[in-house]
């Protein structure tokens, strides 16, 4: 089979990771806030004080507390403090029973509802012979190995064509989104990658990395006779440049992904003078020394197990020294609105052709690409956005490789089993043209939620919700079997087996999983003093995606008649956004999509103090929770 | 007052009108909940970052310095850049980008329903109650009765449906590989040098036929509640005219019948139908979102409504002034029209 020696090659590679790790070290509070963490910890006091036996000096027991006395905020936040105190590689079980224990403290206080995973499926033609994709997505995917049988009778060029989404930025700074990156990855590349969206890191532009005792000090070694698109060879030079456009460039959307500890954490200079949150990093400053063409030196503030997982992100690609006019002492070939808008250049297996912005994007192979000649000579995505359009799209045989509209799904078709790798290959038969395709299904690292307001909701309202979802009916009915149920925050791929399979995580879940269960919604509503007539009131509100508006009227339909009105509001992306940051959202949907493969990547956001929407978006990034105010009674 | 004082006092007229729209998109979105940095950052973002882009798109200015830079930028044509939509790019380039594929579609969504609805509105007109009446009269009524999207589905459905069978869509004509997307419209183009063709312009046949072929579908049903509508209207106009007594008059004194229609009576009846059709002109520059989106034509309807939902001010703004002033300018060449079809109407008290 031609996909299993892919994979074959693809393990040969060095992976360069000393160890396995899957945490990385989140702050209590971001640095640039200013905010001392004591006034933000609120009851809980210093910080510093706090360790996993000392705890709060609250004697008030209420039913739902450890037996140790901790309320569930408490238990959260203390469970984070240790995960921020270990950070060590060496350390990783006691930073998984925490994670264990901040889920625990989310389910019983039922501040958020987790309620499926995402499933990426991917549909392509007899012709198309593609390695398949992991759970991270197949946006990670580059395409230079895919082969595409040209003597089939309905495919003629050597061009791979796919589907895309609205794109736009070129520039891999600026880009936040995945149709952007779909294209920034053929032609950028980044010292680390996650080959085809599968957990396992490699490198891509690194040759090998040495790491410090502190865990501090990074050595890279690139790799040599890498070309850029224009001929030139790729050196430590560039890399440093393209990472102080990360830091310095106006247009740069990530800076603190590379600068705040929350993140990879580079040592920089700051000055107020320079300008506003990461934007005040001093020119030229962060701490990554050019030690020969191909070897280059970074330091980091503090130990991040997650640094190698966080250069595989878009925007730490190398770009050829002195490209873009955005950084005060280049005079740049091309200008910042150029750069994000016709004008690419990079490593990647693919050279930049042209992009019509809202119509299609093209690119052709780079014959000196640094791993051999790139199968297809072109890769080029229309830009289509309505079910409609796509579903006429693929049935005209235009896309090689797409996913398939839910309006126009059928899941009495796909044809799969399960392989190895816990993914459903198969095929699916048969497409309004008769044609019969090649069907592949992970599960992504993703997860798709109802949240609450601790402030704004009670306890019994959160829990009663929990009871009247069936998570199984919810998936089946709204999203056509399109993603897995969830029962906790951080997803299947990533749970922490050692500490509590996820099966039994699973079974212990209290509120009845997978059924609808309305009576003890209505006790727990009736013991706040709710009732039909008197119903206590919950608005949620949901984003303009026809599938959370379908499982929300799920919910409230399911409602009517209990102790309980849930009304719906939907509101636009941003909007949803905006009102989060305000802290005016009593209940909401939203799903986390992990970049990486990190516990704590998604963890963090429930640090009870980091829910305080007062403080978000500046000074904190956690969900718009407002953990702490929960009344315990 | 004059014909030419008149333009002139409506021209003035427009000035507080723009004024009006622009102060509301800028309510709208500035002071509506829509947070561009939201949505440039998505929920990923951190808070550090989302500082540094306030202070950089201005959002930390007063709002009252805000709305006059925006004003400002309007009035100069100095329009900035897109703020979320795609960052970076001007917003000159942007409309200059899609601006094209909406007049395309817009167009010709006029043009058909013009050459098809009048003729067979006329044709009924003078033919009442016959079968062609009744045929065009009740054609008319179930093209206004089809709702677009779903008109639009069916279409393509069909178009899609007949690839291999003897009514090949793809093949008849220039051949498409799809019924969907963007027409290419690069079929005419600014030559450096000599061209056959007078101007500077080289013009590319069988490019220009391919639009056409691409964009007959999403016009069609664009138009069709309008052609309906001109059939209707115009059938109403005919009949009336063609009953009233100068034609009998005209009839008495040995006029033939061709010159009383074609000099008399038509000209009268496509008064009636002037401000309907410039009414349909406004489907030149909104377009119709759900059109586009199902026909894959990305225009400026789509592009406005992104821009709106997501707080986009630079981009939302500027195609709202651009918006209005079409519209008002639209208006005063309706007026315009009127006088010369009908010299009755003029501007004196």
């Amino acid at each position: 089979m031609e996909n299993t020696m892919m994979f074959l090659l693809l393990k040969d590679r060095l992976v360069l990771m000393p160890h396995r790790k899957t945490v990385s070290r989140r702050r209590f509070l971001l640095a640039s806030g200013g905010v001392a963490s004591i006034g933000a910890a609120g009851c809980l006091g210093d910080d510093d004080e706090i360790t996993a036996d000392d705890t709060a000096d609250d004697d008030s027991v209420d039913d739902d507390d450890d037996p140790d006395g901790l309320t569930n905020v408490e238990k959260a936040q203390t469970a984070w403090d240790r995960v921020v105190e270990h950070p060590h590689p060496d350390d990783e079980d006691v930073r998984n029973e925490s994670y264990v224990e901040m889920e625990e403290a989310i389910r019983d206080d039922m501040i958020l509802l987790p309620l499926f995973h995402g499933k990426s499926e991917r549909f392509s033609y007899e012709w198309v012979d593609m390695p398949e994709m992991g759970p991270l997505g197949s946006h990670h995917q580059q395409y230079h190995n895919v082969e595409l049988d040209t003597g089939h009778e309905h495919k003629d060029e050597n061009v791979f064509e796919v589907i895309n989404s609205t794109v736009t930025t070129l520039d891999p700074i600026q880009s936040t989104d995945t149709a952007s990156s779909v294209v920034i990855g053929q032609v950028y590349e980044c010292l680390t990658t996650y080959p085809a969206g599968n957990l396992e890191l490699e490198n891509q532009l690194a040759d090998d990395v040495e790491i410090s005792d502190d865990l501090l000090t990074y050595t890279f070694h690139i790799k040599e006779g890498v070309q850029f698109h224009d001929g030139e060879e790729l050196t430590a030079a560039d890399f440093k440049y393209a990472w102080r456009r990360v830091a310095e460039s106006p247009g740069s959307r990530r800076a603190s992904f590379l600068l705040s500890p929350t993140h990879l954490g580079l040592v920089a200079e700051t000055d107020e003078d320079e300008g506003v949150g990461p934007a005040n990093v001093v020119p030229d400053s962060i701490a990554f020394e050019v030690i020969d063409d191909h070897t280059f030196e970074i330091e980091l503030t503090d130990p991040t197990p997650g640094a190698l997982d966080i250069l595989s992100y878009d925007a730490f690609a190398a770009v050829p020294e002195g490209y873009v006019d955005d950084l005060e002492d280049y005079d740049g070939e091309v200008s910042q609105e150029e750069v994000s808008s016709e004008a690419m250049r990079g490593t990647g297996p693919f050279e930049f052709v042209a992009w019509s912005p809202g119509d299609e994007v093209s690119v052709t192979r780079f014959e000196d690409y640094h791993e051999g000649q790139p199968i297809p000579e072109a890769v080029h995505w229309i830009i289509l956005e309505d079910a409609d359009a796509i579903w006429t799209y693929i049935n005209e045989r235009n896309a090689d490789a797409f996913g398939i509209p839910t309006a126009h799904y059928d899941r009495d078709l796909v044809d799969a089993e399960e392989d190895d790798m816990g993914r459903e290959v198969g095929t699916y038969a048969e497409l309004d043209n008769g044609d019969e395709v090649n069907y592949v299904a992970v599960s992504d690292i993703s997860t798709f939620y109802f949240a609450f307001n601790g402030g704004q909701t009670i306890t019994a309202a959160r829990q009663a919700v929990a009871y009247a979802t069936d998570h199984e009916e919810l998936v089946d009915l709204v999203f056509e079997g399109r993603g897995t149920v969830a029962f906790s925050f951080t997803p299947p791929d990533l749970w922490p087996e050692e500490v509590i399979s996820y099966d039994d995580w699973v079974d212990e879940w209290p509120y009845s999983p997978n059924e609808t269960d309305i009576a003890s919604a209505n006790e727990v509503l009736a013991e706040a003093g709710y009732d039909e007539d008197d119903p206590y009131e919950l608005e949620i509100t949901t984003y303009d995606d026809p599938t959370f508006q379908e499982a929300a009227a799920l919910t409230r339909d399911k409602l009517a008649g209990s102790g309980m009105e849930f009304e719906i509001r939907e509101a636009q992306f941003a909007d949803l956004i905006a009102s989060g940051h305000d802290g005016e959202l009593q209940a909401f949907s939203l799903g986390w999509i992990w970049s990486w493969q990190d516990i704590a990547y998604g963890m963090f956001g429930f640090e009870p103090a980091n829910t305080n929407t007062d403080l978000i978006p500046e000074q904190a990034d956690g969900y718009y929770l407002d953990w702490e105010q929960v009344d315990d009674e | 007052m004059s014909r030419w004082r008149y333009f002139l006092m409506r021209l003035g007229l427009m000035i507080p009108v723009l004024f009006l729209v622009m102060t509301i998109i800028f309510v709208a979105l500035r002071m509506g909940p829509l947070d561009p940095v939201a949505a440039i950052l998505g929920p990923e973002g951190t808070g550090g970052d989302a500082v540094a882009i306030r202070e950089q798109l201005g959002l930390n200015e007063p709002l009252w310095r805000q709305y006059l830079d925006f004003i400002w930028s309007l009035i100069t044509l100095d329009l900035g850049q897109s703020w979320v939509i795609q960052e970076g790019r001007s917003v000159n380039g942007l409309i200059m980008i899609y601006a094209p594929r909406t007049i395309w579609l817009g167009l010709w969504a006029i043009l058909l329903p013009l050459f098809l609805g009048i003729p067979l509105g006329f044709y009924a007109g003078l033919h009442p109650n016959s079968w062609a009446d009744y045929l065009a009269s009740f054609s008319g009524i179930v093209w206004l009765a089809m709702p677009n999207f779903w008109l639009a589905i069916m279409l393509l459905t069909f178009l899609r449906r007949t690839d291999g069978t003897r009514f090949d869509w793809y093949q008849i004509g220039p051949e498409i590989r799809s019924i969907i997307g963007t027409p290419p419209l690069d079929f005419i183009a600014i030559t450096d040098g000599f061209s056959v063709l007078p101007f500077w312009f080289t013009f590319d046949l069988g490019g220009f036929l391919v639009a056409v072929k691409l964009i007959i579908p999403p016009a069609l049903v664009l138009g069709s509640a309008s052609m309906a509508a001109e059939l209707r209207i115009g059938r109403t106009a005919m009949l009336e005219t063609i009953n009233s007594n100068y034609v009998d008059t005209a009839r008495a004194k040995g006029l033939s019948n061709r010159i009383i229609i074609w000099k008399h009576v038509f000209r009268n009846a496509l008064i009636p139908l002037v401000p309907i059709i410039t009414n349909e002109a406004v489907l030149l520059i909104g377009g119709s979102v759900i059109i586009e989106y199902i026909f894959g034509i990305n225009g400026l309807g789509a592009l406005f409504f992104h821009a709106a939902v997501q707080g986009d001010l630079p981009l939302a703004g500027s195609l709202i002034f651009f918006f209005t002033l079409i519209i008002i300018l639209l208006n005063i060449l309706q007026d315009l029209l009127y006088t010369l079809l009908d010299p009755r109407v003029g501007y004196e008290r």
